[in-house]
């Protein structure tokens, strides 16, 4: 086969690209996406107050800022070597967990929506979230504002802001609730588990109770034995915020288990000249290109693999909804790329109980939310799961708490080389025979993509979550583009 | 909120070069007078949550940084006016976490929110926004003052 370099600075127009090699017979040979690249981050953070990176990591990307503000707050607390106060802690939990209510919501509805509500061969101008609420309703939609707009007060009440939350900082949280406060948390909470029940409902309905859904998602051209990874609790249970990484391997058995100080010595970065954006592998399975298996040392960090990394979930509707995830699905691991759509549902409505439990939780309302730190480390690893993957953030400071070095590897940049494996999978599973490549292949295609909820936001650091993307089959030999397909806003 | 309210939006990203130039022209305003009826905001974010903050207003003026692809042939600092009916496209998300302005104010009126009789946007074609600062380019920096100016005039400032 021929070789195909692809130069980074002529190709990138300012948004993602997939580009898909065939020869003459469609048949695919090559599979590459690109993103833009954004520059001079390490350099921008270095000189500051290190408890400004609670801050300003939020900003590299509109779309998971609190997701950045926890991870930064707890590598603070790392380098000032402080324990975090109880009640402060539980508050960092609670707001994180209804981000992810808000999150995994807005996926739902907005990108696995159009597919799977629409169907994937579905007119392209219906198949968005207008199309979605004419199927599902108004009154859905209008809940699903609600529910983003209650989670927005939510979090403001403990964040400072609704957007870019301020209320981490070494030892705790910025401000203690009120019992007022409190009794709105419940009130919200409560509202977003009916709401979570409600979303596995609708796809129950429209999704698993249609065959054609449910064989596309088993099907081979979706699915990869890889690694899994994911945040666990004392009981091996699914933990957003804080516990240990646990990895799994595609025979389901536990590979390791460390704590998040020690990622460097479990994970490495393969490196592609074509490409801005590293390729993490699993340091102690190696890396042998882009193929799964149990000596392939790709492993994914999604919705999906967290579930398959843990032993279940730590409250009681989503426990339910786990042990019949994997009743349906073939036991674990479950490796069906688009099966991640029902994992994040799943994970939704533990996001919800967890919150609600952390509300009503009469530690809730303790005044004491923050130790004052008296030394400083220098140094420290803060890991939460962000919604797309294990996030690592690890500063080094000077004596006087002042930066020297970042270094993050961030949720999507985990599913790397999964990514690119299952688009070039998808790829060959669908662009088979014949000559004509349609809008709908290309959008299966992308399907691949989006399961992994891919935000290149932070990535490369990149343009705040504004991703359009291109899918491009092109000749190999006349790279002459044979289709295309472009998502613009 | 009143009747015939106005809101002036900058959008963009603080530390991300000429893609802060749409709060820094907000925060000016906002440094007022500014006529009655007229509020100010900044957000650094789009999509479902700018459907949140347009709401109830009768007219939104939003200022925001454009990196335009190179065919249209732009200069960094060039200002563009656009209205909403100039977005209107297939409704295709761009991305897996936000939807087009247009999507987003569509969604608005079919869910009978009060929602803007007007859109308004100047767009400031920029020269840098892949690189981490806080600096405008002085293209960028130069075409902020016009903005502003462009602004006052909309609202009558």
């Amino acid at each position: 086969m021929k070789k195909v370099t692809v130069d980074p600075i002529t190709r990138l127009e300012g948004h993602g690209k997939i580009e898909i090699f065939v020869d003459d017979d469609n048949k695919v040979q090559n599979v590459y996406f690109q993103i833009p690249e954004l520059r001079g981050f390490e350099r921008f953070c270095v000189g500051r107050p290190v408890e400004e990176l609670a801050r300003i990591t939020p900003r590299i990307c509109g779309v998971c800022p609190e997701a950045h503000h926890m991870a930064a707050t707890k590598a603070i607390d790392a380098v000032f070597g402080v324990e975090v106060a109880p009640t402060g802690r539980m508050l960092r939990e609670l707001l994180y967990n209804t981000f992810y209510v808000t999150d995994h919501t807005t996926h739902f509805y907005i990108l696995a929506g159009p597919d799977f509500i629409m169907g994937p061969e579905s007119d392209p101008a219906a198949r968005n979230i207008l199309g979605v609420i004419g199927k599902v309703g108004l009154e859905t939609a209008g809940a699903m504002i609600k529910l983003r707009a209650e989670a927005a007060e939510l979090i403001s009440m403990i964040g400072g802001k609704q957007i870019h939350p301020v209320c981490g900082l070494p030892g705790g949280v910025s401000q203690a609730i009120t019992a007022e406060q409190r009794d709105r948390m419940v009130e919200i909470t409560a509202a977003q588990i009916e709401f979570a029940q409600f979303t596995l409902k609708l796809f129950d309905d429209v999704v698993l109770a249609n065959t054609g859904y449910v064989d596309l998602i088993k099907s081979d051209a979706f699915t990869h034995a890889t690694y899994n990874m994911g945040m666990v609790d004392e009981d091996d249970k699914v933990n957003f915020y804080d516990g240990k990484i646990r990895v799994t391997g595609p025979d389901g058995q536990e590979l390791e288990k460390f704590d998040g100080k020690d990622y460097l010595a479990h994970i490495a970065e393969h490196v592609e000249p074509y490409s801005y954006l590293t390729y993490p592998y699993l340091k102690s399975v190696g890396w042998k290109g882009f193929v799964d298996g149990m000596d392939s040392g790709v492993y994914k960090a999604s919705p999906l693999s967290r579930l398959n990394a843990s032993d279940g979930m730590a409250t009681p509707l989503a426990q339910a909804e786990y042990e019949r995830f994997y009743e349906t699905l073939g036991g674990k691991p479950v490796q069906a790329t688009l099966a991640t759509h029902w994992a994040r549902l799943v994970e939704l409505l533990y996001a919800a109980e967890r919150a609600h439990e952390l509300a009503t939780d009469p530690e809730i309302i303790n005044p004491d939310v923050r130790n004052i730190p008296t030394g400083i480390v220098g140094e420290g690893v803060g890991v939460v799961e962000a919604p797309r993957g294990t996030l690592y953030h690890h500063y080094k400071t000077d004596d006087k708490g002042m930066v020297t070095n970042v270094n993050l590897i961030v949720g999507t940049t985990n599913n790397n080389a999964a990514i690119s494996m299952s688009l070039k999978k998808a790829a060959e599973g669908i662009l088979t025979g014949g000559k004509e490549i349609s809008e709908g292949s290309l959008n299966m295609i992308e399907m691949a993509f989006r399961a992994y909820d891919p935000c290149f936001g932070c990535a490369t650091h990149t343009l705040p979550g504004d991703m359009p993307l291109e899918v491009t089959v092109k000749g190999e030999a006349t790279r002459e583009v044979i289709a295309s397909v472009k998502r613009n806003m | 909120m009143t009747a015939g309210s106005t809101l002036v939006l900058g959008m963009g990203n603080p530390i991300l070069s000429d893609d802060g130039v749409g709060l820094l022209v907000a925060g000016r305003l906002a440094e007022g007078p500014l006529p009655p009826g007229v509020e100010v905001r900044q957000s650094e974010v789009a999509g479902l949550r700018l459907l949140e903050l347009v709401r109830g207003f009768t007219r939104v003026i939003i200022i925001d940084a454009l990196k335009s692809p190179a065919e249209a042939g732009r200069e960094p600092g060039q200002v563009v006016r656009y209205e909403a009916k100039d977005f209107r496209g297939g409704h295709r998300y761009g991305s897996a976490h936000s939807i087009g302005l247009d999507t987003a104010l569509e969604l608005g009126h079919r869910l009978g929110y009060d929602m803007p009789e007007e859109v308004i946007v100047f767009a400031i074609e920029a020269e840098d926004v892949e690189t981490f600062g806080e600096e405008l380019s002085p293209p960028v920096a130069d075409a902020a003052g016009r903005v502003l100016a462009l602004v006052r005039e909309e609202i009558g400032a």
